[in-house]
């Protein structure tokens, strides 16, 4: 009795143990990995957005490039969109990302506009409960202004890719999930609503 | 001055209706089998039209009816004045200002430090507020944080929030903006703690350095965040909704400095991979 007993509590240790090995190792983040990822994509961002040689346009098309390679923009807006994701249809969702990220484009070009010779500091790293890692930073502008930022990063299938940014302690994508929650909420639940409101906003600007 | 403050009064109660949601509803009392145009059944729809937790916000038609207000004024009046200071005012004057007042209110942070159980904080405001005082000619220059001992704000708000009272509803109040009833029941306590309060208070002659004091805080507050606030409002779909969210969600970062909070983000999935 005994020993069957020892045998089963040892079966299930094993199992247990590779069970939350495998699972574990699916989405655990290094921490400096993750540090080198966000400093080299910080500098590239600020090197862009600080650049007087080129246009807006210009601008804004290598901004793109960035915001679809090393941000998981699906992930993002499925995240922002909460329970409202489940109930859109496929062309709405696909309506809905590509409004997002253009509007984050617009967003972020109009926010940075001003900035001239900022720097971009990567300041250390924590890992999360949930396998992705908080890459804190800071931007130091001309003035001396200190604005912190932090990164949330996954890393899956071997690439690192932002999945939400922390700005004074702020998570943009629980405050774009608000957001947009209300919009849909006054447009009786529909993401048609915010998809019409986000291409209104993006023709203004 | 009385006319104006009637008239506030009743703008504050001239609140906007709208029919949106309503008109929702009334789709759904109806009969009718969902057509091509609504392809979620009506108890999807009332789910989904249920605030998530985020959104509590009970009193939102008289929020949104003072943020309307706000914004109203703002765009009248608070913006002009703001855009005024900045232009006429350099920016190293008005750095001094904003320094000046905030060396003013340590003693507030000094006693909500102590209220929490704070000492190390209470210990390093102390010394902030001594060292701006003398070496920063009456705070006119923050030379603390140049010797490593930066602001760091509290307020009765955030003490209440220590002592474990929750946030309670969201509310906007008129000119001062996004708050909550605990954090306006705590700028009630704060302005009640203010040694430079207790001085106008109890003489009627410098009652007016308080209200003077007071609203150079909002022009200085105003003036600094003219930037940011035009760029919310600017890149918002819903701003009403957006300040509300980054007020709480800054709240709650501020009165969970010390513990580590793990925040809800998106995470990868198996369906991220897949092209729509």
């Amino acid at each position: 009795m005994m020993t069957s007993r020892k045998i089963f509590s040892m079966k299930t240790f094993i199992f247990t143990f590779f069970f939350l090995a495998l699972t574990h190792t699916s989405y655990a983040t290094d921490c400096e990995k993750a540090k080198t990822f966000m400093s080299d994509m910080g500098t590239k961002v600020i090197a862009l957005l600080t650049n007087p040689s080129i246009s807006n346009q210009e601008r804004a098309d290598e901004f793109r490039i960035i915001l679809e390679k090393d941000f998981n923009l699906k992930a993002i807006g499925k995240f922002v969109l909460g329970r409202y994701w489940k109930q859109a249809t496929p062309e709405e969702k696909k309506s809905f990302l590509n409004l997002f990220k253009e509007t984050t484009v617009a967003t972020y070009a109009s926010r940075f506009k001003d900035y001239t010779s900022e720097k971009f500091e990567v300041l250390s790293c924590q890992c999360e409960a949930d396998g992705g890692v908080i890459v804190s930073s800071r931007i130091v502008r001309p003035g001396g202004q200190i604005i912190p930022i932090s990164w949330k990063i996954f890393e899956k299938n071997d690439e690192m890719r932002v999945y939400d940014v922390i700005l004074e302690g702020i998570s943009m994508g629980i405050t774009q999930r608000s957001e947009f929650a209300s919009v849909i909420q006054t447009g009786g639940g529909k993401l048609e609503a915010l998809n019409a409101a986000l291409a209104k906003k993006l023709d203004h600007s | 001055m009385k006319s104006i403050f009637t008239l506030l009064f009743l703008l504050f109660f001239w609140v906007p209706e709208t029919h949106a949601q309503e008109d929702a509803y009334t789709y759904m009392d109806t009969d009718e089998e969902p057509g091509v145009e609504l392809e979620i059944s009506p108890e999807e729809l009332e789910e989904v039209l249920e605030p998530s937790p985020e959104e509590d916000d009970p009193l939102e038609t008289l929020n949104r009816g003072t943020f309307a207000l706000n914004n109203f004024l703002d765009e009248i009046l608070f913006d002009h004045i703001a855009a005024m200071y900045n232009g006429v005012v350099p920016e190293f004057f008005r750095e001094r200002v904003g320094y000046f007042l905030r060396n003013l209110s340590e003693p507030i942070v000094l006693a909500n430090n102590i209220l929490q159980g704070e000492m190390q904080d209470a210990e390093d405001t102390l010394r902030r507020f001594a060292i701006n005082t003398t070496a920063g000619i009456g705070g006119i220059f923050d030379v603390s944080t140049d010797l490593d001992i930066p602001y760091k704000r509290e307020d009765f708000g955030l003490t209440l929030a220590s002592w474990g009272f929750d946030s309670g509803p969201y509310l906007v109040l008129p000119i001062l903006g996004p708050s909550n009833l605990r954090d306006t029941i705590g700028r009630i306590g704060d302005y009640g703690f203010d040694p430079v309060n207790w001085w106008a208070f109890f003489d009627d002659n410098k009652a007016i350095y308080s209200y003077t004091r007071t609203g150079v805080q909002i022009l200085d507050a105003k003036a600094d965040n003219l930037g940011i606030i035009g760029d919310l409002k600017r890149n918002s779909v819903d701003p009403y909704a957006t300040f509300r969210a980054w007020y709480t969600e800054r709240r709650k970062s501020l009165s969970a400095r010390d513990e580590k909070r793990t925040l809800e983000t998106a995470k990868p999935d198996e369906e991220d991979d897949d092209d729509l």
